[in-house]
């Protein structure tokens, strides 16, 4: 394992007081918290500060943490024999344990220890993890591979970090930002207790055509001067496949034509044939060369046109 | 690898949950729970036709994500009891804004 210098996180000295301790940590709370922060990476350095504060607020923690001695953080460290926080007794195997691992056992083994005399259940830890999906999945329903790590009490009472790997059913009907509890998909819990609970945030994968706003889409609409002023029919993407699409005569680029109940399903709702919409958005595109018949005709309508767009300029 | 089946909850206003599944799910204790029920910062949807002690109250499944953020905060921030019902209203408040923020975007 790595050591941590959590005086060094936290941004105190060695010898600083329970309340010093406290307050560098609120300022540094609220500075990074992740529902408080818009910082990217504040959630990973929230936890950081987290597992500092957790571990120096407490007198008895802070004393076993001093105990471990001075050291880089980064370097590779194992706790010295008969140290005070471990959970094993002499000659136990520090392998595969987290640093902040030791000190959460430290508290959690003394409790777990009276909720063995007790023999009291405890309830799994709940995880929340987010899954990026394609429109295309989220459309007609998923199956998508969570791979997360639980953490677990060993035998003796130490908490290991142990991969939970499955795969779980996404409805059909799911939005971006959607949230779903997938219930004892979290920790296991010990004792009888029930599993924790999974809560999985589900984020949509861009997409390269279509965006989407709650269950309607959009599609930009690429149409030539002259299919907008004559009107066409233009065959037109969803995710249901091709339909065609009538343009009517004088469209301009940003009108939105929509194609009923070609968007996302609304199952969530209970409503299980209801879809939104799908909203083409017209985009007059001209070419960027033109070949001499085409110059030829275009110069020819805007000698005998009297169309004026800037007309209501004055 | 299994395949889960697992009953799953839908986090939105469609989707209702009880009290107890409240505190199941938030971390938050009944005592908190109905602390916030009383003094208006948590809201069930049937609070008018059912008895306030009663265990029918019904909740809207988004309420879960709110509360559970206050549980986040209060720990964290070792909040007191006193300031999570403004803490609730503005998380809330938060939510709804966003959520009118995204129906504003322009496609």
């Amino acid at each position: 394992m790595k050591f941590k210098d959590y005086y060094e996180t936290l941004g105190v000295a060695r010898t600083a007081s329970v309340d010093e301790i406290k307050k560098a940590y609120r300022k540094l709370a609220h500075q990074y918290h992740p529902d408080v922060s818009k910082d990217p990476a504040g959630e990973a350095k929230f936890k950081e500060i987290g597992e500092a504060y957790a571990t120096l607020k407490d007198t008895e923690k802070r004393a076993a943490y001093d105990e471990l001695g001075r050291h880089p953080s980064g370097q590779d460290f194992k706790p010295p024999p008969n140290w005070a926080g471990s959970q094993g007794g002499q000659g136990y195997s520090f392998d595969d344990v987290d640093f902040a691992d030791l000190f959460a056992s430290f508290s959690k083994g003394r409790q777990h220890s009276q909720q063995q005399h007790h023999n009291r259940p405890i309830p799994g830890q709940d995880y929340e993890l987010t899954t990026q999906v394609t429109l295309e999945d989220a459309y007609q329903g998923m199956t998508v591979d969570l791979n997360f790590s639980v953490a677990e009490h060993d035998s003796q009472g130490q908490v290991r970090h142990v991969p939970h790997t499955f795969k779980a059913r996404i409805p059909k009907g799911v939005t971006n930002g959607q949230k779903l509890l997938l219930r004892g998909k979290g920790g296991k819990g010990s004792h009888g207790g029930p599993n924790g609970n999974l809560f999985l945030n589900v984020s949509f994968i861009p997409h390269k055509l279509f965006r989407v706003i709650d269950y309607d889409l959009f599609i930009d609409l690429p149409l030539t001067a002259w299919e907008a002023a004559l009107g066409a029919t233009v065959k037109v993407p969803t995710l249901a496949g091709d339909v065609n699409l009538k343009v009517p005569a004088g469209s301009s680029s940003g009108q939105k034509l929509r194609i009923s109940k070609r968007g996302m399903p609304k199952f969530n709702r209970g409503l299980n044939h209801e879809h939104g919409d799908l909203y083409a958005l017209v985009q007059i595109v001209v070419p960027t060369s033109l070949s001499d018949k085409d110059r030829e005709l275009l110069q020819a309508l805007s000698v005998s046109s009297t169309f004026n767009p800037r007309a209501h300029f004055g | 690898m299994q395949i889960d089946q697992t009953e799953f909850i839908w986090l939105d206003e469609h989707h209702e949950v009880s009290m107890e599944e409240l505190v199941d799910l938030t971390g938050l204790s009944l005592e908190v729970l109905q602390h916030l029920l009383e003094i208006g910062a948590l809201v069930a949807n049937n609070q008018a036709e059912v008895d306030m002690a009663t265990s029918e109250l019904r909740f809207s499944s988004h309420s879960i994500v709110s509360i559970r953020t206050l549980s986040r905060l209060k720990a964290d921030f070792e909040l007191e009891q006193n300031s999570l019902g403004l803490m609730l209203v503005f998380l809330e408040r938060i939510r709804k804004l966003e959520l009118q923020l995204r129906g504003l975007e322009k496609p």
